[in-house]
């Protein structure tokens, strides 16, 4: 019995191995053999770019998530001329239909590349052991564009935003009066510069730590100016230390200004607008030895602010002085809220600009504001219950693709 | 040399705290050093750094366009001298306009139209009852935030009642941004503690 | 002539910029990055500008011997040090291992590191003083900074709750209330930049 079943064992393992040897090499030789090539390679020029890069589209290889599925890559090659040399450009992985060859602009560079010149593509298909390259395609020619389509909707915006600023400063131009709601920040300002003018102490004016190139400080030179020419008028001492110069530059300028609308060139005094440092945390330090030293009654910190914030708010506070703080830094709001007394968010301090001045340019430019703003909420409400209606077109307005 | 260098960054250290407890000469000292040493550390590594691989090396290299840059920034340099200093408005008109400009679409494209973009989610998902109320919260809390950002009308009736919503949910934003950073200040507390007791007195390991 | 021509400039360049945008062709992509060149380099002359006016502070105090004037004496003495220090080597004066950079790494660095610390001691002290407001506002700051705190510290049962709570709060009404405040920002600072384009802000030019 025992020998019957050693017989059956050993026959059936010499079946299996003649059987399973010519299948593994019948196996192993399907790797070797070439995939299907990629079909219907189109080559063009990039849309919406600086004109030095070509976009090459193709058909996947039948063998790339079917079939065999074993492509892993595709190369894309490129060549001056359909006969000429090709060379491998760049690879992509299975998957994939699509590359960019792109290159530098500067001609010096050695990975430059030229617009206005014809180039022929062909792809290859590649699996582990083998490849296949589809035809050529071309001539492809790249070119720079004069306007980016994707950025339409920005245009639109653009222009639309624009517009509406023009009328409304055109209507204020004709006399039109605006309201705008009271802004407990604003409304402090002036009480805060009598609370200095009767102690007989300085206000400080903190600009924040942004350059003359971010918008929060711009507004805060316009707050600064009117500032100016309240403390002017009433014989305040307004210290201005600076973390960039070309700040102190143009803080200098506006306050020199504030003096001379207030009809008080002689009271001005360059040295009370200064330069500390540019460095974050030791302009912190000078600027807190400045407020216990000088004891000022009012501060003001209104422009961008980072970590600081709060170590100027409290030294403030243990001061003894008014504090009014307004910054765009998300990050800094919730201190400044939590440790100052009045506090201008985001918005309010672009808006407060127009509220010390109370001029009919500035008063109809807020007025444009917040017709976009309304115009944003209109959005927001229809979109969503569009969007809750699986509609997509209100998306597709504010889609912008870079 | 490191154990000179470890005393001084203590007691400079201790100079600096001595503040919570009162201004003084030890922290006005410290102060004082901090600043002078803070400008000059920044002008020579920005000399270093940004000045010459921008502007020497660029001429050097024959790129002539930056000695318009060089023109405008000399004339900075001639608000030294009030009778010229005038010419210096040339270059902050050029810093203000330029960066004004890029910064319209950029404000615009990221605050405004990506916010917006982003806003526009469905009011009720089918199925899942967390998204819609979330959804939900999204959308009025976004809208009510921006009606109490609105200038042109009192926050009165209805309309101040949706002001009030804002304001309530911007205050629960701002005490979220609070409690997120209590922590990394309290990290950065007791680093310093570290390095006192630590690096300094040899008295925790 | 002389306010009028800088609004000219600031026009023209801030028009250029927007349009620049819109253009994705090499040759304005090349005056973007010289404008942007140029600004930096504008920056960097204005810093003499700044220590002009640092050194001009501080000599002022020392020679009219205003009150502290001895530590203007230090901050001279350590603005000179750095700045001969930074530059006497030339480019490798600020090498590792220089003395301009070990005094980077033993005076600057911890005394740095220090003023953010006391971070700590404000936030507590800015909490106390919030909560003693005692209006409804700082009521509701105070209690969601409670609750986003108390989401990294073991509460037993009340831990899963709170850490939902917390991360709901993150991710929900306060992304609702950032986009708010975004939107504003976006739509004030766009704003603003038409009125300096336009010539209407101008404020920062100053006067003669």
């Amino acid at each position: 019995m025992r020998y019957k079943n050693l017989r059956s064992s050993l026959v059936l393992t010499f079946f299996l191995f003649f059987l399973i040897l010519p299948l593994s090499q019948i196996l192993a030789q399907d790797d070797t053999l070439p995939p299907p090539p990629p079909t219907e390679v189109k080559a063009g020029d990039t849309p919406n770019d600086n004109g030095h890069s070509i976009t090459i589209t193709w058909k996947l290889s039948g063998d790339d998530g079917a079939g065999k599925k074993n492509v892993v890559a595709y190369e894309i090659l490129r060549s001056e001329s359909p006969t000429g040399e090709f060379v491998v450009r760049g690879m992509v992985p299975a998957g994939n239909n699509t590359y960019q060859d792109r290159g530098a602009k500067e001609k010096e560079d050695k990975n430059y590349f030229p617009p206005h010149k014809d180039f022929y593509y062909k792809v290859r298909a590649k699996t582990l052991n083998s490849y296949s390259e589809s035809g050529v395609a071309g001539p492809a020619v790249a070119y720079g564009q004069w306007f980016h389509i994707g950025k339409l909707p920005v245009f639109v915006g653009t222009l639309a935003f624009t517009i509406m600023v023009l009328a409304f400063i055109s209507l204020a131009r004709k006399g039109k009066e605006f309201y705008v709601r009271p802004l407990a920040g604003i409304d402090a300002v002036d009480d805060a510069i009598g609370r200095a003018t009767e102690m007989g102490r300085p206000i400080l004016y903190i600009l924040g730590l942004g350059s003359a190139a971010d918008i929060a400080t711009i507004a805060s030179f316009t707050i600064l100016n009117r500032i100016a020419k309240k403390t002017a008028e009433h014989k305040t001492k307004i210290i201005v230390p600076c973390n960039d110069p070309i700040v102190m530059s143009v803080a200098q300028e506006t306050v020199k200004a504030g003096y001379l609308d207030a009809g008080r060139p002689d009271m001005y005094k360059e040295e009370n607008i200064f330069y500390l440092t540019s460095m974050q945390f030791a302009y912190v330090a000078a600027v807190n030895g400045i407020m216990l030293r000088e004891k000022t009654a009012t501060n003001f910190y209104l422009g961008k602010f980072y970590a600081e914030s709060l170590i100027l708010a409290e030294t403030g506070s243990v001061a003894g002085s008014i504090q009014i703080s307004g910054t765009d830094e998300l990050a800094q709001i919730p201190f400044f809220v939590a440790a100052t007394d009045f506090t201008l968010i985001g918005e309010e301090l672009y808006a407060a600009s127009a509220y010390l001045g109370r001029e009919p340019l500035l008063l109809g430019a807020l007025k444009a504001q917040d017709l976009a703003k309304a115009i944003v909420m209109l959005s927001l409400a229809l979109g969503a219950l569009a969007a809750s209606f699986h509609f997509g077109f209100f998306l597709k307005l504010f889609t912008v693709q870079m | 040399m490191e154990t000179i260098g470890i005393w001084i960054a203590a007691l400079l250290t201790l100079g600096i705290f001595s503040f919570l407890y009162k201004d003084n000469p030890f922290y006005k000292f410290c102060e004082s050093l901090f600043v002078g040493i803070s400008a000059g550390y920044w002008f020579v590594t920005t000399f270093w750094q940004v000045f010459m691989p921008k502007l020497a090396d660029n001429l050097v290299a024959g790129r002539f366009y930056y000695m318009i840059g060089a023109i405008f920034g000399v004339l900075m340099l001639l608000r030294l001298f009030p009778k010229i200093g005038w010419l210096s408005r040339w270059s902050l008109a050029l810093v203000v306009g330029t960066t004004a400009g890029l910064y319209f679409t950029r404000y615009l494209v990221s605050n405004g139209m990506v916010q917006v973009q982003n806003t526009i989610i469905p009011l009720y998902v089918k199925g899942n009852l967390s998204q819609t109320i979330g959804n939900l919260v999204i959308v009025i809390g976004t809208f009510s935030g921006l009606i109490y950002f609105f200038f042109s009308k009192e926050h009165k009736g209805a309309f101040g009642g949706l002001a009030k919503l804002g304001i309530w949910i911007l205050m629960l934003s701002f005490g979220a941004s609070f409690g997120y950073t209590v922590m990394s200040r309290m990290s950065l507390l007791i680093g310093r503690m570290d390095y006192l007791l630590g690096t300094w007195l040899g008295l925790i390991h | 002539m002389r306010r009028q021509l800088p609004i000219l400039i600031v026009f023209v360049s801030g028009v250029f910029m927007i349009i620049q945008y819109f253009i994705p062709h090499e040759s304005f992509e090349f005056i973007y990055e010289y404008a942007m060149d140029w600004i930096i380099i504008i920056g960097i002359f204005a810093m003499l500008l700044g220590l002009w006016s640092l050194t001009r502070v501080s000599v002022s105090k020392v020679q009219t011997k205003a009150p502290g004037w001895g530590f203007s004496v230090m901050t001279l003495i350590g603005l000179a040090t750095m700045l001969f220090l930074g530059i006497y080597k030339g480019n490798k004066s600020i090498a590792e291992g220089t003395l301009f950079m070990d005094i980077f790494w033993n005076i600057y660095t911890p005394i740095q590191a220090t003023m953010f610390a006391l971070l700590a001691f404000y936030i507590a002290s800015a909490a106390y003083r919030a909560f003693r407001a005692r209006t409804v506002m700082s009521t509701i700051l105070l209690v969601t900074a409670l609750v986003i705190m108390l989401r990294l510290i073991p509460l037993g049962p009340l831990s899963g709750i709170n850490q939902t709570l917390a991360s709901w709060i993150l991710t929900v009404p306060n992304m609702a209330a950032k986009r708010a405040i975004w939107i504003g920002i976006g739509l004030g600072a766009t704003a603003t930049c038409l009125k300096i384009i336009f010539g209407i802000e101008r404020a920062y030019m100053g006067k003669d």
